[in-house]
């Protein structure tokens, strides 16, 4: 008897893309990591300059998802390529989750020593 | 007296210093919890409904909530792994507890105290479909739409939350906090600690 092909893991850039997946295999949602780049500025020849790629894809929900541990100071980059994307993509739907979302998903999933690890103590949040 | 300033005036409360300020006053909570009754007591009349909730974070508001109902209704009780250290192992999150009533053909009413991800949801509702009620609505008391992967239509609503780690009224961290009356916003440094004292 075939057995069904594995699904082949992705490298993910950072830990938190590894555990944010862990939690979809557990509920059995389907995901997909980093499919799809879309182009955001391009200059007089038409060359892309900018471009963004979000981590996660959804199919189901059809729903990009992008995690980021940034500081909230140094969101504001991200920020900016999300009302972008918003513009230039109006039938995409993205949604964002920041670093304390983040930490409170971690904690919520019992999953005390990821947020730790990721996000720092409570006082280094604080700077 | 009522119930949440017992909770204040025990000044060695060692909950309560856990907590950084009350979000959710009791009173707030169980005027909110009328109204839901009032409203699931109109909407299903006639209808003999299944109240089903999903252990343990239910309990607090599905024991007010029933007793809020004025028609007919049955109650179970569901429960699936949670995504401990455990349950990651295995990989798949599965019910530990299933029904006890059959609910093909009747009208349900699946009840839960906080809707977060949506993720826990969404599978306790698949299942719960594949047995064909004759109908699935959600009730929610707190609903944190800033984390929702998994959108689902959500009929009566108690209260919207912010963004912030909050415990009590069934919410727990780590097994405490269950049963404070009202919802609380923990004090930060709680959220590292406990890994350390518990």
């Amino acid at each position: 008897m075939d057995e069904a092909p594995k699904k082949v893991q992705p490298v993910f850039i950072h830990p938190i893309e590894e555990a944010f997946a862990r939690i979809l295999n557990f509920y059995g949602v389907e995901w997909q990591y980093e499919p799809r780049t879309f182009p955001l500025e391009w200059d007089e020849n038409g060359n892309v300059i900018e471009a963004f790629k979000p981590d996660f894809y959804l199919p189901q929900q059809d729903l990009y998802v992008e995690l980021t541990t940034l500081r909230p100071k140094l969101v504001r980059h991200k920020n900016r390529k999300l009302r972008r994307i918003k513009e230039l993509y109006p039938e995409v739907n993205v949604k964002l989750f920041k670093r304390r979302e983040l930490r409170n998903m971690m904690l919520r999933f019992g999953m005390i020593e990821e947020a730790e690890r990721i996000f720092g103590t409570a006082a280094q949040e604080k700077d | 007296m009522i119930v949440e300033d017992l909770w204040k005036a025990d000044k060695n409360n060692v909950l309560m210093d856990e907590i950084q300020s009350v979000y959710v006053s009791a009173e707030n909570i169980q005027q909110r919890v009328i109204e839901l009754g009032q409203a699931i007591s109109r909407d299903y009349v006639g209808k003999n409904p299944v109240l089903v909730g999903a252990l343990k974070g239910v309990l607090c508001f599905m024991a007010d909530l029933i007793r809020a109902i004025t028609i007919p209704i049955e109650v179970d009780l569901i429960a699936i792994s949670s995504y401990s250290q455990e349950a990651r192992q295995k990989g798949l999150v599965r019910m530990v507890k299933d029904l006890d009533l059959p609910i093909t053909g009747r009208h349900v009413l699946f009840v839960e105290d906080v809707i977060d991800t949506g993720l826990t949801l969404n599978y306790l509702i698949n299942s719960l479909r594949a047995r064909q009620p004759a109908s699935i609505e959600v009730c929610v008391l707190f609903d944190k739409n800033q984390h929702r992967l998994i959108d689902l239509p959500i009929r009566y609503k108690g209260f919207e939350l912010p963004d912030y780690f909050v415990v009590g009224y069934g919410l727990d961290y780590h097994e405490r906090f269950r049963n404070l009356p009202f919802v609380g916003i923990l004090k930060p440094e709680v959220l590292f600690n406990r890994r350390q004292s518990g």
